[in-house]
């Protein structure tokens, strides 16, 4: 019986072990973001290659988490593992429908995105039972644009949904171009771009055309205990993002110096992204609500917000 | 009477060192001949090569007249090792799949009552679905037995079966086994190194040493007392 | 002692269960966690029940259930020619211990991209990765226990002069039963996990997809209850395969002939 005791207090040492936590005590000066890559990312890399945190806090403590995937991030915060993040809109609103405590602080970057298919297909409505479509993941704003493009043609957002295939942006490029059943995919700059570039690929719809005008493509989120408890870092990390974003306006030539390093890409290349038409840097949240309506309509979220300020942080500019 | 088994010069060796050499012998149907030795004598590797299994250096083998090459139905051999039944057939299948080989093609109910036939020879007529995991060692020599008998192979060759069993068992299956031999007249080739046995067994003795047939003692007595042993095991000594 | 004579029953893993599934509730209940990390088992029911009534969860199970069938009924035919072959000729014996050594080692997710680029990301790749898991350590149990076969039943099967098909039907198959099930448990369990992995990088290639593709669903749409749920069963399915498919072979072949 005694022994049966000591494993079971064990068990229980054990068990509790792994809920503890480390805690980041409100007041200090620290902050945890998740780092990502990409020319939609383009202001973050600016922020930490040109300290501008560190800048507009000085002292201040940070801690670059590598993310791939929005899923991550938002499991990330779940845990208390993560103060701020980047992502796309449609992923953030389905963690605050299921009760995440957190909001967009900032809006980032307009990028091209849009439906690449090979040229036998020339729209939506071509798209076979047999074809496969490969987005980053169901939920994504890629897949939400699809859901929205076959609302409008067809009346049925969910036509397409069984014919996803998960694929990260380079596999999804790779499967697409090598011809075999993947025959479309929804991505953004620059594996877009480069798939218009390959001989006998298109584009068949644009991330705008979907959307019906323009849209914030990756916003920057915080969570609530960061807001509140830390406001001095919060505001920090607003006015980074701010500096950054002018930074790229004006000096891209720079920006695509700092970028082409981080990424291992040609400048050139890096300079063409950034300046392209359809790229737009800027603080300004758009689309918060067509998409917040189109996902409440189409069941993808359980619940809408009356006012935006339920889900975006005060003094954050945002236009419908 | 024309002999079954013609043995004529036959000799084998294993990697350059000779085992067997210059065998002469002739077995008569329905002849239980026992072949004794001491261990590593060839008696064994004779076995084998009259069964087909290993092929000879010098020499030949003729089974009624034909000459033998490779295993057959016709001759067949009975182990001492007790896992040579099926672990995963019950008595009666061990037997059974014996007789769905037969030639003749048997038809099911056939299968059936031959297999009863020979439980009932061995005694292990309540033992049909036993698994050979439940059986003693005796039992298990019993259904080889029996296994070997049911497809009336002209040739049963039987190497050491009884070695591994205690001596009341031993005695019992060498009775069943004369008991068979009354009602089968199976001709036998029984290798043995227990000198009583081979007096209680056999019509002749084959007394083989160093590879070579040492002598060949008719045993028309059956006489199994101290003199006759003391007698043949003076033959196997040096 | 009562209680330790508990935990020494064959059905202990069920008091195990029963003992996790408490402290589990406890902490949801009673720990300062997130319910969207920890969901308690209400909301974990729920899920599930929901996803069985309304979802369908059930199809994709099967699904998965499928793929692995035809994946380890592919590997273990292909494992056995091999195998086969391997006894039979010493050249092909060293020819299969080449291929084992290097692609045993490798996780069929490793290969992922190439697949891709090979045969698309449809049910064809998923069930490439699933024989993949399957075939390589089939394989190493098939050839040991083919040589482990005893030389007695060999001698046998010359005897009653079976041809090369009856001594693999007769003599091959059963004699190494035992190392056919050991390599057919380690070669589910491979195949059920890469399956699942699969699934949840390729999702709903075939149309509902499979329980991997639930899982991620659930992820991504943050339902955590309905991520527990799909995890829930997986641990069903693999504790019936392991309990009752596999326990039932073993207990009417290997172990009622007492070879186990």
């Amino acid at each position: 019986m005694k022994k049966f005791m000591i494993i079971l207090s064990i068990m229980v040492l054990l068990l509790t072990a792994g809920c503890a936590k480390t805690e980041t005590a409100g007041g200090q000066k620290t902050i945890r973001i998740a780092e990502q890559y990409g020319i939609a990312y383009a202001p973050v890399q600016i922020m930490k290659a040109q300290g501008l945190l560190e800048k507009n806090c000085p002292g201040i403590a940070i801690s670059w988490e590598q993310m791939n995937n929005t899923a991550a991030i938002r499991e990330a915060m779940v845990a208390d593992r993560l103060d701020a993040g980047f992502m796309a809109i449609p992923p953030f609103l389905i963690g605050w429908d299921n009760g995440m405590d957190w909001k967009i602080a900032t809006g980032l970057s307009s990028v091209p995105t849009g439906l690449v298919t090979n040229t036998s297909i020339n729209n939506l409505a071509e798209l076979s039972e047999k074809d496969r479509i490969a987005v980053p993941q169901p939920g994504s704003v890629q897949h939400i644009l699809l859901a929205m493009a076959c609302d409008r043609d067809f009346g049925y957002p969910q036509k397409l949904d069984n014919q996803l295939v998960t694929l990260s942006h380079p596999d999804g490029m790779n499967a697409l171009l090598s011809g075999g059943d993947v025959t479309a995919h929804f991505t953004a700059t620059p594996y877009l771009e480069k798939e218009l570039a390959t001989p006998g690929f298109h584009q068949i719809l644009s991330g705008n055309e979907a959307f019906g005008g323009e849209f914030s493509f990756i916003v920057g989120v915080t969570t609530k205990k960061l807001h509140d408890q830390n406001p001095e870092v919060y505001a920090a990390f607003n006015q980074a993002v701010a500096e950054a974003i002018t930074f790229i306006k004006d000096h891209p030539q720079e920006a695509a110096v700092i970028l082409s390093d981080a990424y291992d890409l040609p400048e050139a290349g890096v300079l063409a992204y950034l300046s392209a038409a359809d790229t737009e840097y800027s603080q300004t949240v758009k689309g918060l609500q067509t998409f917040s309506d189109f996902m409440l309509k189409t069941g993808y979220l359980k619940k809408s917000f009356e006012n935006p300020t339920a889900v975006i942080w005060e003094q954050t500019d945002y236009e419908d | 009477m024309k002999p079954i088994i013609e043995i004529c010069g036959l000799g084998k060796s294993y990697e350059g060192r000779p085992v067997l050499a210059d065998i002469n012998l002739e077995i008569g149907p329905g002849e239980l001949i026992c072949v004794i030795g001491a261990s590593g004598c060839g008696k064994s590797t004779l076995l084998n090569l009259i069964g087909g299994f290993v092929k000879a250096d010098q020499g030949e083998i003729r089974l009624n007249g034909r000459l033998v090459e490779k295993p057959s139905r016709q001759c067949i051999m009975v182990f001492q090792e007790f896992d040579q039944l099926f672990a995963w057939q019950t008595v009666r299948h061990n037997i059974e799949f014996a007789l769905k080989k037969a030639p003749e093609r048997l038809s099911h109910p056939e299968i059936r009552s031959r297999a009863d036939h020979y439980l009932a020879m061995v005694k292990l007529s309540d033992f049909g679905d036993y698994y050979p995991n439940q059986l003693s060692g005796g039992m298990k020599q019993r259904t080889a037995l029996a296994r070997a008998l049911a497809l009336s192979p002209q040739v049963l060759l039987m190497d050491e079966p009884f070695g591994s069993l205690d001596a009341q068992t031993k005695r019992e299956l060498q009775e069943t086994l004369l008991e068979i031999r009354q009602e089968t007249l199976a001709t036998t080739v029984f290798v043995t190194h227990d000198i009583r046995e081979a007096l209680y067994l056999a019509d002749r003795i084959v007394v083989l040493k160093a590879g070579a047939v040492a002598a060949v003692i008719k045993n028309q007595t059956r006489n199994t007392d101290e003199t006759r042993v003391a007698e043949i095991t003076a033959l196997l000594s040096p | 002692m009562k209680i330790k004579e508990l935990f020494l029953k064959p059905y202990s893993k069920y008091i195990w269960i029963a003992l996790m599934l408490v402290a589990w509730e406890l902490t949801a209940k009673l720990a300062p966690v997130s319910p969207l990390a920890f969901p308690s088992l209400e909301l974990i029911l729920t899920a599930l029940i929901d996803s069985i009534i309304n979802g369908d969860i059930l199809m994709q199970m099967l699904f998965s259930l499928g793929l692995i069938l035809i994946g380890l009924g592919i590997g273990v035919a292909l494992a056995f020619m091999m195998s086969f072959l391997s006894v039979v000729s010493p050249v092909f014996a060293s020819f299969t211990d080449t291929c084992v050594s290097i692609f045993h080692p490798l996780p069929g997710i490793a290969l992922l991209p190439l697949i891709i680029l090979w045969i698309g990301t449809g049910s064809m790749a998923i069930l490439f990765i699933i024989v993949h898991s399957v075939l390589w350590p089939m394989i190493l149990n098939m050839t040991a226990g083919f040589k482990a076969i005893p030389e007695v039943y060999k001698k046998i099967g010359k005897n009653y002069e079976f041809n090369t098909l009856q001594s693999i039907i007769r003599i091959f198959v059963p004699a190494s039963l035992s190392f056919l099930i050991a390599g057919l448990k380690i070669s589910w369990a491979r195949g059920w996990r890469a399956a699942i992995s699969a699934e949840m990088i390729f999702g709903a290639s075939g149309g509902i997809g499979g329980i991997g593709w639930y899982i991620f669903n659930k992820r991504v749409f943050m339902d955590t209850a309905g991520v527990y749920a799909g995890i829930l069963m997986i641990i069903a399915v693999g504790i019936f395969v392991e309990d009752v498919v596999f326990g039932q072979l073993e207990k009417n072949t290997i172990k009622k002939w007492g070879v186990a």
